[in-house]
């Protein structure tokens, strides 16, 4: 469904991702962990197209098709949808009103307070109700693939369980989820068919086991798993 | 022409510059300006001169319906030149919309509009008036509001579709124990937009609210000044926000506070601001096109998200 070949991506002038190359398939959820400015959130929003992230390497497809010169709008209608960390606020603009706009307004509306729905998008918002209102966006888009940015972030635990449920609840065969984090408790509800590294804007290592990953990295933290990748390539 | 069926309001409806339809109901009056000069000669006070168009509009009883009233211009260089005069007398609580477009974008049309308007005591006004102009037309509106004692006035003023020129002046009269809240809401593209309004506190305890809320985009030029004058002991409050969308326009907000009673309280706050990058982007990942996400942000704050 997605495929990033040699990725390298510049914010300012200055090199934040490079030679990244990722393939999500259909019906697998990803997550990529990583320290604090490894280039989790730059990765996110270049798949998405911000036009802050200038892709100065390699290309993004998506179901086949090369999307790197597509506009974030156009990428929303192909079916990429993304979830920020710090969404900003819209005055006057209501978040009922918004789930109409932009998609089928109704069906996900139960996932948040009417009192919400009915508020102006953001402002104001707890963190809770921002990761709520985010997800209800991102759903009523209709996507096939969400990339949520540490969606996890700020939440309790019950919170956190409600919205991996309704992520797990959405996925299937057609569709696929990235997910950045740096939370173990999410990585348990979500259960990932891969995790990627990302240290210092490169991908170090990918792995179908994200529990011996994610221990490696609470013992001997992220470097230690660019020797894993070593070592794992050196016996291959 | 009076009394016309299927309406339920009181009603006037001018179109270019012929009277379409006066509509009156039990307890108001509804005549042109200049047939109410002829017919109430104290109506002359209020009047400057001789008047040649407009309304004239007198609330004796309390209703139970909204007044309207419309001023269309809806021929090719039309010039309008209308004189209004509402009263509403004491105790009595009424609202008003009142319509003043252009019904196409290319008809050049040149609309003057002077109005009074006259809450005695105790009255209650809600008077919303909604603009939308063509990009050829000409526009001036001076409109004066006296408030008795008690009286209570709340004016909405709408224009999301503005002409080349704009000139808008508002002046309000309070006198002790009235309220005024007045909130002017401006969409400004490729027009040149100069608001004047003035709070005077005449009366103790009279209070006034000014909320603005223009957008300059597409070319635009817009000069705002806002004033409260406080020569009684009352309150004031200016809220003066700007939104400047594009580099070829302008915004200029001007707030004047001005104090003669030592025992009066009015404040001010102004700001413009701009669209940012980051709500772009944002609305841009929910599938709307960059024209769509501006239109969104600059209805959101305007307040007029409800009607996009």
């Amino acid at each position: 469904m997605l495929k990033i070949t040699n990725l390298c991506v510049e914010v300012g002038g200055k090199e934040i991702l490079s030679d990244i190359s990722l393939r999500i398939r259909r019906g697998e959820t990803h997550v990529i962990v990583g320290p604090n400015a490894s280039g989790k959130t730059t990765l996110a929003k270049t798949i998405m197209g911000l036009r802050e992230y200038k892709i100065k390497g390699g290309g993004i497809y998506f179901n086949g098709r090369e999307i790197t010169g597509l506009k974030p709008e156009q990428r929303a209608k192909i079916g990429i949808a993304l979830t920020f960390q710090h969404p900003p606020a819209i005055k006057g603009v209501k978040l009922s009103d918004f789930l109409r706009r932009i998609g089928n307004g109704c069906e996900h509306k139960k996932y948040v307070s009417s009192q919400l729905l009915e508020r102006e998008i953001n402002v104001n918002f707890s963190g809770g109700e921002q990761k709520f209102s985010e997800l209800v966006q991102v759903l009523a888009l209709n996507p096939k693939l969400i990339i949520f940015d540490e969606i996890d972030s700020g939440v309790d635990v019950k919170r956190l369980e409600q919205i991996t449920g309704i992520i797990k609840d959405w996925l299937s065969r057609d569709r696929a989820a990235l997910m950045v984090t740096h939370n173990a408790t999410a990585l348990e509800f979500l259960k990932p068919d891969i995790i990627h590294v990302l240290l210092n804007g490169k991908l170090i290592g990918s792995s179908n086991d994200w529990k011996k990953v994610w221990k490696t990295i609470k013992r001997h933290g992220y470097e230690k798993c660019k020797e894993c990748e070593k070592r794992k390539l050196s016996a291959g | 022409m009076k009394n016309a069926k299927n309406v339920k309001n009181a009603n006037y409806l001018q179109v270019d510059n012929e009277i379409k339809q006066i509509v009156e109901r039990n307890g108001v009056v509804v005549l042109s300006s200049r047939e109410a000069w002829e017919k109430f000669g104290w109506s002359r006070k209020w009047f400057v001169g001789k008047p040649e168009q407009g309304y004239f509009i007198w609330v004796k009883k309390q209703i139970d319906f909204p007044l309207t009233a419309c001023a269309t211009i809806a021929s090719p260089k039309v010039s309008q030149n209308l004189t209004n005069l509402l009263i509403v007398e004491k105790n009595i609580k009424i609202r008003a919309n009142v319509v003043c477009n252009a019904v196409r974008n290319d008809l050049c049309g040149r609309h003057e509009a002077f109005g009074k308007l006259v809450l005695k005591d105790n009255a209650r006004l809600e008077y919303n008036h909604f603009h939308k102009w063509g990009e050829g037309d000409f526009v001036g509106a001076d409109y004066e509001f006296m408030l008795g004692r008690n009286a209570v006035l709340k004016y909405s003023y709408e224009n999301l579709f503005t002409p080349k020129n704009l000139s808008l002046k508002t002046d309000v009269y309070s006198q002790k124990n009235s309220s005024a809240n007045l909130s002017l809401v401006i969409n400004g593209a490729n027009s040149n937009i100069r608001i004047r309004d003035n709070v005077f506190l005449k009366g103790e305890n009279a209070s006034g609210i000014v909320r603005l809320r223009l957008v300059g985009r597409k070319d635009s030029r817009i000069n705002a000044k806002s004033s409260i004058t406080a020569e009684a002991a009352g309150n004031g409050h200016l809220d003066c926000q700007g939104l400047l969308v594009d580099d070829d326009s302008s915004v200029k907000l001007t707030p004047e506070l001005i104090s003669k009673n030592k025992g009066a309280s009015i404040t001010h706050e102004a700001s413009i601001g701009r669209v940012n990058d980051e709500q772009m982007d944002y609305l841009r990942t929910r599938g709307l096109t960059e024209r769509e996400a501006i239109d969104l942000i600059v209805s959101g704050f305007l307040g007029a998200n409800k009607r996009f």
